[in-house]
């Protein structure tokens, strides 16, 4: 296989591991697979307002403090997890960086939101996007300089706020 | 005291009085649901959203106001006028996305004019009808353009650029006069130079609209925010008052915000509103349904539509300057949706909480009493920011709208003041 397929797979894995560390609340072992100049956003297109907006963003410390304090807060403890599709993966020509776009949904399954009685155990779809990602290499391994989580949802019940 | 048999649930508790807690029926009962949208929604004035989002001469944006479908129209003229988005043919919704322009034809019309597409009636941003299909042929001169103008609603632009709406015509009232004094706090920095939303969601939660709205005006949930836990607490937050206005309108004072004891804030000071002291905060909560925030860098407005007795929908706006640079936009981007955005750190508390606070108190569920008797004061007597009195004056206001007493809806409100009396 050539260096330019391994790389390609290999970005495939990543962004699939960050999904089940990101599915498994692992902040650490996620931010680990980022660069310290990482750069994450959560956006989303407004047709009502005609805007693009960010509705969450930081860099790798940031997002740290985030996930640092999310033990803290009262939340929604109804997990999240999500179904990831890698779709392009696409090399530079030096091959040293490369962006991928997959598309993702994720699913909330409820515990402790509302009524638990009636409605622990009941599984919805909570959002859906797109993830665009950049990546850097080093010995040939890929780790994350930046990803956009690109938001189709605007509508955004009674959830949490974990990082996507 | 131990935990309680029924009997002993049942009794008001300590010497909490009548006119300090209300009956948790208020809350789910549907009868009063659609007695609140007829007796108050129908009646008073709300914003339905901000000018930035009509940009242009024949933009626009839809809504509904108390399940009436709503469309608010720039003219060529520049004036923003408000129509019920309802076809005077056959009852169509004239306009079905959210938001959009004019300026082109639509499938079945013609340029700079609204279409019906179902049988392509046309109408101009007056309201206007202009054009209908065959209509001599069809009507002869039983019918015409000038019969079947669309429903024009009262529109006021208003406090930094939103656009008010009311179904009834025959309100006494202007916006200013509606609002009665609640604004003086901020309209200064409202209408220093015009505004722009830059961030817009909504929710639909599982909550009756009051619910939502006793939580913006009640900051003894503090204890619920990690982020109001470290920042909150001191004595220039406890200075904070709770002033009531006539409608049923509160405003909570300002204060200074520590954002330097929370880790990863910065202060709001660089890019505080015109006219706002650095690292203020001033509230409106407005009767029924409405909440300002201005708070240092950023407004924030909840609009809110009640769908049914236990389910809301918020829409959650945040503005700037128009004048902002790209840099500058950023930053009071992040100050807003750090705290209020979807995945900010205090918001996702919020609807939890109402939403398990509503989970108690379902369509026919045992009714319970929901306090606000805290009367806190500082050293001059005045109400502090613990103090439930923003609550309490809503609820006076909601009971004179409904005629009903609060803590027991089955008695007018007039009787209510008698047992109270008594
Ligand atoms: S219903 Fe609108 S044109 Fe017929
Ligand atoms: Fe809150």
């Amino acid at each position: 296989m050539s260096e330019s397929m391994n790389k390609q797979n290999a970005v495939s894995n990543v962004i699939y591991k960050a999904s089940l560390f990101l599915d498994e609340h692992r902040w650490d072992d996620w931010l680990n697979l980022c660069h310290e100049d990482f750069y994450y956003a959560i956006k989303a297109f407004s047709p009502e307002i005609n805007y693009d907006m960010i509705y969450m963003d930081g860099n790798r410390e940031e997002m740290r403090t985030i996930t640092d304090m999310l033990p803290k807060h009262n939340s929604d403890n109804s997990p999240l997890a999500r179904h990831t599709v890698v779709y392009t993966v696409e090399m530079d020509e030096s091959q040293d960086t490369a962006t991928a776009v997959s598309s993702f949904a994720v699913y909330k399954t409820e515990l402790d939101g509302i009524n638990s009685h009636a409605l622990a155990g009941e599984s919805n779809i909570f959002l859906v996007g797109k993830y665009r990602d950049k990546f850097g290499f080093e010995n040939g391994e890929p780790f994350f300089m930046e990803r956009i989580v690109q938001l189709d949802t605007r509508r955004l019940d009674k959830g949490s706020h974990f990082p996507i | 005291m131990p935990a309680r048999n029924a009997k002993q649930w049942d009794k008001i508790p300590g010497k909490i009085e009548s006119g300090e807690y209300v009956d948790s029926r208020i809350y789910s009962d549907r009868n009063i649901f659609e007695e609140e949208i007829s007796k108050i929604f129908k009646k008073v004035w709300t914003p339905v959203c901000h000018e930035s989002e009509l940009s242009e001469p024949y933009s626009f944006r839809t809504m509904t106001v108390a399940r009436e479908p709503v469309m608010v129209v720039r003219g060529a003229d520049n004036q923003i006028r408000a129509f019920l988005n309802v076809c005077p043919h056959r009852g169509n919704m004239i306009e079905n996305r959210p938001s959009g322009s004019f300026e082109q034809g639509s499938p079945s019309g013609a340029p700079k004019h609204m279409t019906c597409m179902f049988h392509a009636w046309q109408f101009d941003m007056k309201g206007n009808c202009v054009h209908i299909s065959r209509g001599s042929e069809g009507y002869q001169d039983r019918l015409e353009c000038s019969d079947v103008g669309l429903r024009r609603l009262r529109c006021e632009v208003k406090y930094g650029g939103f656009v008010w709406v009311t179904l009834n015509d025959a309100i006494d009232q202007t916006v200013e006069e509606w609002a009665g004094g609640a604004f003086d706090c901020m309209e200064k920095s409202l209408n220093a130079e015009p505004l722009e939303v830059f961030h817009y969601h909504k929710a639909i939660i599982p909550c009756n609209y009051k619910l939502w709205h006793d939580t913006n005006s009640e900051f003894y949930h503090d204890y619920l925010h990690y982020h109001n836990r470290i920042t909150g607490f001191n004595d220039s937050y406890f200075a904070r008052k709770n002033i009531g206005f006539d409608n049923g309108h509160v405003n909570v004072g300002s204060f200074e915000v520590q954002y330097d004891q929370y880790e990863g804030f910065e202060s709001r000071e660089e890019l505080s509103f015109p006219h706002l002291p650095n690292n203020h905060w001033e509230m409106i909560d407005f009767f029924p349904g409405v909440n300002f925030n201005l708070r240092g860098s950023a407004l924030r407005c909840d609009i809110m539509t009640p769908l049914g007795p236990d389910k809301v929908m918020i829409e959650f706006r945040g503005l700037g300057l128009k004048s902002d640079t790209p840099e500058e936009r950023l930053i009071r981007q992040r100050h807003h949706n750090s705290i209020w955005g979807p995945f900010g750190r205090n918001l996702h508390e919020d609807l939890l909480a109402v939403s398990t606070q509503q989970a108690t108190m379902s369509e026919f569920a045992d009714k319970r009493r929901i306090l606000h008797g805290r009367h806190e004061v500082d050293a001059d007597g005045d109400p502090t920011i613990h103090d439930e009195e923003g609550m309490r004056h809503f609820y006076d206001a909601w009971g004179r709208w409904m005629d009903r007493w609060p803590g027991d809806p089955e008695l007018s409100f007039e009787e209510g003041q008698k047992r109270e009396a008594a």
